[in-house]
C-alpha cells in the first residue's frame, strides 16, 4: 500500500547519490544533492510513521529538518569561505589533498 | 708427573705469551727452554714408567661430556704408545725451543715465537695422550692452530700469510675426514673412548662401517700427514722460520696423522680394503716426493719434500699392519729430520738467509760442523747402514716385500730409497762440495753459529746416531724380520748406496752437464734431461696448478657466479628484505593513490562498501 511511496523515497535518495557522484562542476549542485537525500530520509520516516502508526518517525523528521538547516548553514558558510580564497567554487579545483606516489614522482621529476 | 708433562708446556706458552714483555727476549727463551727441558725428563720418566716397566695408565680427570649415550672423560692414557711418542715431541721441542734463542736473536718478537712454540708442545702433548677421540680432536686442531700462527711468524711477509691460510685450509679437508670418523665410531659403537672402541671391536655388526671409519680416519692423516693429494701445503709452509719447520712440519705435527692410524690401528685391522688402501696412497706419496726432492732448488723444500716422502714410509708400514715399526721410523725420522732442518737453518744463517742452493756451494771449508751435521743427517735418511734410519727403513722395505700383493708399493719404496740417497747427496754436493756461487761478501762473514745452535745440532746428531740401534728392542721387540731372499734385504743399501754415488758422479764429475741443476746460465750449464721433465718435477708433478685451476678457481667461481650472484643477491634478497620491501612500498603507494581528493570518489566508494556490507549482510539481516 505505501510501496509506492516508499520506492518514490528511495529513487530521490539514489538520484541525490548520483547527483553527488557523478557531478563534476559545482559544489551547490553537490550541497543540493545532499539536501535532497536528507528530504528523501525525511521522506522515508514520515511514510514509516504512517504506515507503521508511529508518532517518532515524525519527531526524527523534525530534527533532521533542523540538522539540515544547521548543516546547510555551515556548508555554505565553508563555501563562502573557499571562494574568498579561492574564487572559485569548482569541484575539479578540491583535489589538492590527494595521495601521490613518491616513487613516481621521484621517476618522473 | 703425569699432568705435569701436559700442563708444564701450557704454563710456559701461557707465561712467555701474556707477560713475555716483563720476562724480556732473553728471559722468555731461557724460561720456555727450561720448561720445555723438564717436560723431556719427566718424558723420560714417563718412558722408563710406560715402555720399561710396561706399566700403562689412565687418568680420568671429570667428566666432559656427560649425556645418556656418550659419556667421555677429560682423560689421559699413558700407554707404550704415547711414552714413545712423549719422548719424540719433548726431545726435539726443547732442543728447538734451545735452537731458536739462538736462531731467532734479534728477532723484536721472541717471547711471542716462543710462546707458540710452547703452545704448539701442549697441543701436541695433550694429542698424543689423550684417550678419547675428541680429547685428541683438541690437540688435532691445536697443532693445526699453532701451525698456522707459526708459519705466519713474520705476518708482514704476504707470501708467509698465504701459504699460513693454505696450510690450515688444507689440513681442514683431513679434519672434515676426521669429524666424520668421529661420527660414524659413535654410531657404531656408542662411546668415543679408546678403550672402550677397541674393546669391542668384534660385536661390530657391519664390517661396511669399519671400511668407512678406516677410511675417514686416513682422510684425516692424509690431510695432517700430507699424503698424495693433500701435501700442498708441506712445501709452502717453509716460508716459516727454520725452526718451525724442523719442529712442526719435521718431527710433530705431520706425524700426528700417522699417529692417529698407530693409535686407530685395531681400527683398521678389521678392514682389509682401508689397509690396502693406506699401503698404497703412502707408496704412491713415498714416491711422488722423492721424484719432486730431486730438482727442488731452496734448500727447505729439499728437507721438506723428504719429509712427505718418509711420511709416505710410515704410512705405507701402517697399511702393512706393522704399526711398531711405523712408531720406529716415526721416532728415528724426528730426530734426524729435525737434524736436517736445523743444519739447513745453521747454513741460512750463515749466508745471511740465503736458501737457494744455486747460490750456495764450498760451504765446507767454512762452516765444518754444520756440514758433518747434515751429513750424520743425510746418512741416517739414506738409511746407511748402523745409523738410525737403516732400523726402520729397511724393515719397512722388507716387510713390505713380505707381502707379495703389495709388491708394488715394495718397488715404489727402494725406488724411493735410491731417489732419498740422490737427493741428498745433490743438497750436500750443491751446498758444501761445489764450487761457490757466493757473493765474496757474503763468505768472508761466514762463520759457526752460537753455542745454543750448535749444542741442539750436537743432540740430535747423537740422536740420528744410535736411536735407531737403543730403541730398537724397545719399540718394535716383537716384530720379528721376515724371511726374504737375502738380495731383497740388501736391495734397499745398495740402491741408496748407488743413488749417492750417482749424485756425487753427476754433479762432481760431468762438468758440463750437471743432473738436476737448472740453467743459470744457459751457455755454461746446460741440464741432462728434457726441460719438460724438469719443470715437471720442479712444480711438483703441477699438483697445485691442478688444485688451484681446477678446482679452486672453479669453486672460487661457483661461489660468486652462483652461491653469491644468484642464490644470495638474485633469489634470497628478491623474495627476502628487498624484494618485500621494495613491493610494500610499490603496493602502498598505489593504496595512497586512491586518496584521490576528489570528493565523489571519496563518496563513491562510500557508498559501493555501503552497498557490499548491505549484500552480504543481507541473508542475515534482512532476509532472516
Amino acid at each position: 500500500m505505501y510501496n509506492e511511496y516508499f520506492i518514490i523515497s528511495i529513487i530521490l535518495f539514489i538520484l541525490a547519490v548520483l547527483g553527488i557522484i557523478l557531478n563534476r562542476s559545482n559544489v551547490i549542485i553537490m550541497l543540493m544533492s545532499i539536501e535532497l537525500m536528507l528530504l528523501a530520509m525525511s521522506f522515508l520516516f514520515l511514510i514509516n510513521s504512517e504506515a507503521l502508526d508511529n508518532l517518532i518517525g515524525e519527531v526524527f523528521t523534525i530534527m533532521v529538518l533542523t540538522v539540515a538547516a544547521g548543516e546547510i548553514a555551515i556548508g555554505l558558510a565553508i563555501l563562502v569561505a573557499y571562494y574568498r580564497i579561492k574564487g572559485t567554487i569548482a569541484i575539479k579545483s578540491l583535489n589538492l589533498l590527494r595521495g601521490w606516489s613518491i616513487m613516481g614522482h621521484l621517476g618522473k621529476d | 708427573m703425569y699432568i705435569l708433562i701436559v700442563f708444564l708446556p701450557l704454563l710456559s706458552a701461557i707465561i712467555s705469551g701474556r707477560f713475555g714483555r716483563n720476562l724480556g727476549e732473553k728471559g722468555a727463551g731461557v724460561f720456555t727452554s727450561s720448561c720445555m727441558v723438564i717436560c723431556w725428563v719427566v718424558s723420560m720418566l714417563i718412558f722408563n714408567e710406560t715402555n720399561l716397566n710396561t706399566s700403562i695408565l689412565y687418568l680420568k680427570l671429570w667428566k666432559w661430556f656427560d649425556s645418556e649415550l656418550l659419556i667421555t672423560h677429560f682423560g689421559f692414557q699413558f700407554d707404550g704408545l704415547t711414552g714413545i711418542m712423549l719422548i719424540v715431541i719433548t726431545s726435539i721441542s726443547a732442543l728447538v725451543h734451545i735452537y731458536s734463542t739462538g736462531y731467532m736473536s734479534g728477532d723484536p718478537h721472541i717471547p711471542r715465537f716462543m710462546s707458540y712454540l710452547s703452545l704448539f708442545t701442549f697441543f701436541m702433548i695433550l694429542l698424543v695422550t689423550s684417550d678419547n677421540y675428541v680429547q685428541l680432536f683438541i690437540g688435532w686442531e691445536g697443532v693445526g692452530l699453532c701451525s698456522y700462527l707459526l708459519i705466519n711468524f713474520w705476518f708482514t711477509r704476504i707470501k708467509a700469510n698465504k701459504a699460513a691460510i693454505k696450510a690450515m685450509l688444507v689440513n681442514r679437508v683431513g679434519d672434515i675426514g676426521l669429524v666424520l670418523a668421529m661420527f660414524v665410531i659413535f654410531k657404531e659403537f656408542g662411546s668415543l673412548e679408546f678403550s672402550t672402541v677397541f674393546s669391542v671391536m668384534n660385536e661390530v655388526s657391519h664390517s661396511n662401517n669399519m671400511t668407512l671409519i678406516c677410511i675417514l680416519l686416513f682422510i684425516g692423516a692424509v690431510g695432517k700427514s700430507a699424503q698424495l693429494g693433500l701435501h700442498t701445503w708441506l712445501p709452502d709452509a717453509m716460508e716459516g722460520p727454520t725452526p718451525v719447520s724442523a719442529l712442526i712440519h719435521a718431527a710433530t705435527m705431520v706425524t700426528a696423522g700417522v699417529f692417529l692410524i698407530i693409535r686407530s690401528g685395531p681400527l683398521f685391522e678389521n678392514s682389509p680394503l682401508a689397509l690396502i688402501i693406506v699401503t698404497v696412497l703412502g707408496a704412491l706419496t713415498a714416491f711422488f716426493a722423492a721424484t719432486v726432492g730431486l730438482v727442488q732448488n731452496d734448500l727447505k723444500k729439499v728437507v721438506a719434500y723428504s719429509t712427505c716422502s718418509q711420511l709416505g714410509y710410515m704410512v705405507m708400514v701402517c697399511g702393512i699392519s706393522n704399526y711398531s715399526t711405523s712408531l720406529f721410523h716415526l721416532m728415528n725420522h724426528a730426530y734426524f729430520k729435525a737434524l736436517l732442518f736445523l743444519s739447513a737453518g745453521s747454513v741460512i744463517h750463515a749466508l745471511a738467509n740465503e736458501q737457494d742452493m744455486r747460490k750456495m756451494g764450498g760451504l765446507i771449508k767454512f762452516i765444518p760442523f754444520t756440514y758433518i751435521m747434515i751429513f750424520i743427517g743425510s746418512l741416517s735418511l739414506m738409511g746407511f747402514p748402523y745409523l738410525a734410519g737403516f732400523y726402520s727403513k729397511d724393515l719397512i722395505l722388507e716387510l713390505a716385500y713380505d707381502r707379495y700383493y703389495l709388491t708394488l708399493a715394495h718397488w715404489l719404496g727402494v725406488f724411493s730409497a735410491l731417489l732419498t740417497a740422490f737427493y741428498s747427496i745433490r743438497l750436500i754436493y750443491l751446498t758444501f762440495l761445489s764450487n761457490s756461487n757466493t757473493k765474496k761478501e757474503v763468505l768472508m762473514h761466514t762463520h759457526e753459529s752460537s753455542w745454543n745452535i750448535t749444542v741442539p745440532l750436537g743432540v740430535l746428531a747423537l740422536g740420528s746416531i744410535f736411536v735407531g740401534y737403543l730403541a730398537k728392542e724397545v719399540v718394535i721387540g716383537r716384530v720379528s724380520p721376515p724371511v726374504v731372499p737375502t738380495i731383497v734385504k740388501l736391495i734397499p743399501t745398495i740402491f741408496s748406496l748407488l743413488g749417492g754415488i750417482l749424485a756425487f758422479i753427476g754433479y762432481n764429475s760431468l762438468k758440463t752437464y750437471k743432473i738436476f741443476l737448472p740453467q743459470i746460465n744457459r751457455e755454461t750449464v746446460t741440464n741432462l734431461f728434457s726441460p719438460v721433465v724438469y719443470s715437471f718435477l720442479n712444480s711438483a708433478w703441477q699438483f697445485n696448478l691442478i688444485i688451484n685451476h681446477f678446482l679452486v678457481s672453479k669453486m672460487l667461481k661457483f661461489g660468486y657466479l652462483v652461491s653469491y650472484r644468484i642464490l644470495d643477491r638474485g633469489f634470497f634478497e628478491t623474495l627476502g628484505p628487498m624484494g618485500i620491501s621494495k613491493w610494500m612500498v610499490k603496493v602502498s603507494q598505489g593504496i595512497s593513490n586512491l586518496q584521490s581528493g576528489r570528493v565523489y570518489n571519496y563518496t563513491l566508494v562510500m557508498i559501493i562498501f555501503v552497498g557490499l556490507f548491505i549484500l552480504v549482510n543481507y541473508p542475515f539481516v534482512g532476509g532472516g
